[in-house]
């Protein structure tokens, strides 16, 4: 089959790899419909995870037609279609009953490389590094994907895959982030990023209640979607200071919840910005955390981060007396894709909510190299990628078990 | 998962100092852990990882030699004598979480042809009699040992602990506990292995290597009953049957 590998910084390619098969009794074989490039996968294209290596198939946000099912697979069938949660859960475990699906304790099989990093693992993802498993991920044809019976959903007849495919990840992540908010009455939230997980948690903020919500960007065209698309009031912070802006906008108050939707390349501006960039460059410190620091600074008294941006490692200068000064809750970490997927799933039936508004960049698998280059570079007003495989005619199917 | 590692003991002062200041037991494991030192060694020169390829090969060497001619100049230099010296061990020790009941955990491990199943330093585990059964090891490079153990105390859902008998080459014990999680989380089991490697540093190391065996491993090892135990099988990131 064919398949998107990284080979190194900033070098993806298609390959063409053995088709995958069923390893294990609870796993399906999906034939993968559409699937998409993640702000995430930046990360990786960028060199920043550890752990990737030569042929790692890439891709965690996919959705498609199951084709070969394992003997102990009993929610599906072959020819069911399907939505593939990003996080790999094994269902079984304390953490997957207690629906911190992520957090699942027996889904990565390197578990002790996370243990010697983070003191304790997450699950696998797919695509994600050997860190995060060594899953084979799902821009390629097919996918192998474990524990189906706990972490697929079905896609209800009629929904087009274009419209569920980001309920893979960025959606939920989005809504997660929201939730994590505790949103009341009247509440103010400001999200820092409108890439797509930015724009999906302004959504999914409205949608929980809030009042307002505010998108920080430096990108015009995607503040202009924030604002065409979220009905949010944007900032520029390459033009404002933001946390003063944000003060006079909230009655002097700040926002009540705060939304790191960007991560550890964020960039800020001035001095600060240079500093982090330099101490990323030469590996003194990981991650850049001029946007977090932002959020600490710009939040209102007892109110809550709300962090759903990839960070890896280590950051300088948090300003942590600020977090205690003001009593500020802190929550973060990976979706808890299963958990939201049903509830989701329904909202885009009853035509609540369509992600695939955000989709901008429609590609061909074997484009993705491109992709990456568009996306990496944020060319062409890009927020999404949606990259489609082309199945060969009359192609075998993979063996099943 | 909680871990920890700790060494007990070192070599006293020899007294004797004869040509052949390494006992017999040790001789073997130098052989063993030598020779897989040197191959690795080779293995990590192989993969362009010079400088401690060069170094495992330097000391895989000298074990090898010790092993050969029964006489360590190390040893000698530092006044360790182990033919004539009793020393105490190494011990690993390693806490693991698994959701079930006590006695379901406990009689898993009680069937001890299932301990190979994910401890993966063990090639086998054979019940030979009531309280006595024959395991072997192996070690890189597919260097093996055996030895006899017998069960010194098995308390249903509690607690068994065994050691080895006769002629181990490097005499070992152990015991597993298992112990009610709070909260209804399962069982705690707890697994402390002791080892009596014949001399000094030296003879830890080539222990280890010669059993396969160390606290990561264990880690990795307990992780994966977790795993049986929990899914029903060893999960993998595999995309193809092999
Ligand atoms: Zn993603
Ligand atoms: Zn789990």
């Amino acid at each position: 089959m064919r398949a998107v590998c990284w080979h190194g910084k900033q070098d993806v390619r298609v390959d063409t790899v053995p088709d995958p098969e069923i390893v294990q009794k609870g796993d399906v074989i999906v034939k993968v419909a559409l699937t998409c490039i993640c702000g995430s996968d930046l990360h990786l294209y960028n060199g920043y995870v550890p752990t990737m290596k030569k042929g790692d198939i890439l891709g965690h946000e996919f959705v498609g037609e199951i084709v070969a099912a394992g003997p102990a697979v009993t929610r599906f069938r072959v020819g069911d279609r399907v939505i593939v949660p990003f996080p790999i859960s094994c269902g079984a475990c304390w953490y997957c009953k207690h629906e911190l699906w992520s957090l699942c304790d027996n889904s990565n099989p390197n578990s002790w490389m996370m243990e010697h990093i983070y003191g304790d693992t997450g699950g696998g993802i797919f695509g994600y590094s050997h860190l995060y498993g060594g899953y084979a991920g799902g821009q390629a044809e097919y996918v192998r994907v474990p524990f189906a019976d706990v972490g697929l959903e079905k896609i209800p007849d009629g929904i087009p895959y274009e419209q569920v495919v980001l309920l893979t990840d960025i959606m939920p992540t989005g809504y997660q982030a929201a939730v994590y908010c505790n949103i009341n009455p009247g509440d103010t939230v400001a999200v820092w990023g409108c890439g797509p997980v930015g724009l999906l948690a302004m959504k999914s903020a409205k949608l929980l209640g809030a009042e307002r919500v505010i998108g920080i960007d430096r990108f015009p065209d995607r503040l202009q979607m924030a604002h065409s698309q979220c009905q949010a009031e944007v900032l520029n912070y390459e033009e404002v200071d933001v946390a003063e802006q944000l003060q006079n906008m909230t009655g002097g108050r700040g926002p009540d919840s705060c939304i790191d939707a960007v991560g550890l390349e964020a960039r800020g501006t001035g001095i600060e910005d240079v500093y982090d960039l330099v101490k990323q460059t030469l590996h003194l410190e990981t991650d850049r955390a001029s946007a977090l620091r932002q959020l600490v600074k710009a939040c209102r008294k007892g109110g809550t981060l709300s962090i759903t941006g990839v960070y890896s490692g280590f950051i300088d200068k948090f300003p942590m007396g600020a977090i205690f000064a003001k009593g500020l809750t802190l929550r973060g970490g990976q979706a808890h894709v299963h958990k939201y997927l049903p509830h989701l799933v329904k909202l885009v039936a009853e035509q609540q909510i369509d992600p695939s508004s955000i989709i901008t960049h429609r590609m061909s698998l074997e484009d993705a190299p491109e992709g990456y280059r568009t996306f990496v570079k944020k060319q062409d007003s890009c927020i999404k990628i949606a990259l489609k495989p082309e199945h060969a005619a009359q192609k075998s199917e993979p063996a099943s078990a | 998962m909680e871990t920890s590692t700790t060494e007990q003991g070192r070599a006293y002062r020899g007294q004797a100092h004869t040509r052949v200041n390494v006992g017999p037991a040790e001789r073997k494991a130098s052989l063993a852990g030598g020779a897989a030192l040197a191959l690795s060694g080779l293995w990590s020169v192989g993969r362009r990882n010079y400088l401690s390829g060069l170094a495992m090969i330097a000391s895989g060497g000298m074990l090898l030699y010790r092993g050969q001619t029964g006489h360590c100049g190390l040893y000698e230099a530092i006044g360790v004598d182990t033919v004539h010296t009793q020393e105490s061990g190494l011990r690993i020790e390693k806490v693991v979480t698994i959701g079930l009941p006590p006695h379901q955990v406990y009689e898993f491990w009680r069937r001890l042809e299932n301990l190979p199943r994910f401890m993966k330093h063990l090639a086998s585990v054979q019940v030979t009699g009531e309280r006595t059964s024959h395991w072997k090891a192996v070690g890189p490079g597919g260097l093996s040992t055996e030895w006899d153990a017998e069960m010194m105390e098995d308390t249903p859902g509690q607690q068994i602990s065994w050691h080895s008998v006769g002629s181990a080459d490097i005499p070992n014990k152990g015991t597993v506990e298992f112990k009610e999680a709070p909260g209804n989380r399962g069982t705690e089991v707890r697994v402390i292995i002791d080892y009596y490697p014949p001399g000094g540093t030296a003879g830890r190391a080539a222990a280890r290597i010669a059993h396969g065996l160390n606290a990561q491993q264990l880690e990795e090892d307990l992780k994966r009953l977790k795993q049986i135990l929990e899914v029903g099988e060893e999960t993998t990131a595999r995309r193809t049957v092999e």
